[in-house]
């Protein structure tokens, strides 16, 4: 088990709102999306929504989902499960862990 | 849960029917149901006039659910069947063939029919509509680089119908009296400006209807209303509305107005039957309110219904919304912007993304947005929670949107 990767400041991620870790960042297939929760809590899921070419960092996170910028298909924050058409599909979930104030991010790992 | 419910079907497979039985799972129906449909399997409607129409989809990709999820919520999908009749009073449909399938309550998801205006000549083979997958099939067939395509309103399907036409290489015109379209639904001004991008592609568009079409000899020749040339095309889309699928609920004497008459929680005239989606129209305090012919609204039509057979209260309704996809622009509206008394542009129509928002009395009623959806989120809550908001900070770019709502 590794630390993880440090990907972000806390205060780089505004409640309510995500941004994006390059995959030559986390190793992983799709980029990253970090989500803040609106309880200030920190997520992360596949960014890329699983109906069409959207990032979900750029979506409306709240009250434990993330809204797809595009159609609007929410996901859990926890589990990538998919609440709304139009997506059919669940997302991936990736543990994250915050120490200090830092973000850590363990790819791949189930939260 | 009313104990006498223990069959239900639903009659259409698009996103309103599926979307039924779904909600009616979620909300803890364990009786028998069964979803009827004409189509092989559920499918999305939006990317029709543009993934879809394209050829970068196919109809699996656009499914509305997959083949396991109907068995995993224990949905009955009898696909390819059509319903001939509604027999309430035996509880009751009837399937062709005649075969009955035993119903305590009924459920009439049957959408609309492509609006065919009877404009002479435009039952020809070159004249097309768009509803349904095989629309959808035949037209692309025609959408070839150089084809001269005729687009027949510029509503929403028109509008993205000509934007993926263009993207495909053809020689697009497209013909609409109104100028501009969706004013009510996004103000006069994005209106004009979504308007004025069909030009900025190099599509043509004029301003009249179409009054007659006639085959020559490679093609059809469109005549037009208001005096304007008369052109030859290789094929013509009609984009100018629906028409509500009635049939079954007129045979079975349900109250009908250009569309099937429902209460607020979905019931139509027949306790024993319920309509929701596209095909359905409201009666609120005894006034018939227009069809809202929208993907979203088919949802909350849907969570009516399941509310209403489950016994339970109706879930908040919450502003209409909708979205478009046209020339490689994003845009969204929510709320009734026709009510606004004052409008507030956040950014610059010359350099998008920008946002309208839409104010009545200082609330936000309404919005629309071209590549920001997160203002039309924002306006969205707005709305539903009725949360003052200053029209200063409003259009002030500078200012987070979700910080105005906490």
């Amino acid at each position: 088990m590794s630390n993880g990767i440090r990907v972000a400041a806390l205060e780089d991620i505004p409640e309510g709102e995500g941004i994006v870790i390059d995959k030559s960042v986390t190793g992983t297939a799709d980029d990253i999306a970090l989500l803040r929760d609106t309880d200030g809590s920190v997520w992360a899921l596949d960014d890329t929504c699983t109906h069409e070419d959207a990032s979900l960092a750029e979506g409306w996170v709240e009250d434990g989902y993330v809204e797809c910028p595009l159609h609007a298909s929410r996901f859990c924050l926890k589990s990538g499960e998919v609440q709304n058409l139009p997506a059919t599909r669940s997302t991936c979930p990736h543990r994250v862990e915050v120490r200090d104030g830092e973000v850590y991010l363990f790819p791949n790992e189930t939260p | 849960m009313d104990a006498d419910i223990s069959r239900v079907v639903v009659v259409g497979g698009g996103i309103a029917g599926v979307s039924t039985v779904a909600a009616l799972r979620a909300g803890g129906f364990d009786g028998d149901l069964t979803l009827v449909d004409t189509g092989e399997f559920p499918y999305d409607r939006p990317p029709l006039s543009k993934e879809y129409l394209a050829g970068r989809r196919d109809l699996k990709q656009i499914a509305l659910r997959t083949p396991q999820w109907y068995d995993q919520q224990d949905v009955r999908l009898v696909n390819l069947t059509a319903v001939t009749a509604l027999r309430p009073a035996e509880g009751a449909v009837e399937l062709a063939g005649g075969r009955l399938l035993p119903a305590d309550r009924v459920v009439l998801a049957t959408g609309g029919g492509a609006a065919r205006p009877p404009i002479p000549g435009s039952d020809g083979e070159r004249v097309h509509v768009l509803r349904e997958a095989e629309d959808a099939d035949r037209l692309r067939t025609v959408l070839v680089p150089g084809a001269r395509l005729l687009v027949v309103g510029a509503g929403l399907i028109g509008a993205e119908v000509a934007s993926t036409a263009v993207d495909l290489g053809c020689e697009v015109v497209l013909a609409d009296p109104v100028n501009p379209p969706l004013a009510a639904a996004v103000g006069i001004d994005l209106a004009a400006w979504l308007h004025g991008q069909h030009a900025a592609r190099g599509i043509a568009v004029v301003p009249a209807g179409v009054e007659s079409f006639e085959p020559t000899a490679a093609g059809i020749a469109a005549r037009f209303s208001s005096g304007h040339e008369p052109r030859v095309f290789d094929a013509a889309v009609l984009g100018v509305g629906m028409v509500p699928q009635t049939a079954l609920a007129v045979a079975a004497g349900l109250e009908t107005e250009r569309g099937i008459v429902v209460d607020t929680c979905q019931v139509t005239s027949n306790p024993a039957v319920l309509a929701v989606g596209d095909s359905a129209r409201t009666r609120r305090d005894g006034l018939l309110l227009p069809r809202t012919e929208h993907w979203e609204a088919a949802q909350q039509d849907a969570a009516r219904a399941a509310a209403t057979l489950l016994g339970r209260p109706a879930p908040p309704a919450t502003a209409p919304w909708f979205w478009t996809d046209r020339h490689g622009r994003h845009v969204e509206a929510v709320g009734r912007m026709a009510e606004a008394d004052q409008v507030v542009i956040r950014g610059s129509f010359d350099d998008p993304a920008f946002s309208v928002f839409g104010l009545r009395a200082g609330l936000v009623v309404a919005a629309a947005a071209v590549d920001d959806p997160t203002a039309v989120r924002a306006a969205r809550r707005m709305i539903d929670r009725r949360v003052r908001i200053d029209p200063a900070r409003l259009e002030d770019p500078s200012v987070n949107l979700r910080a105005l709502l906490r």
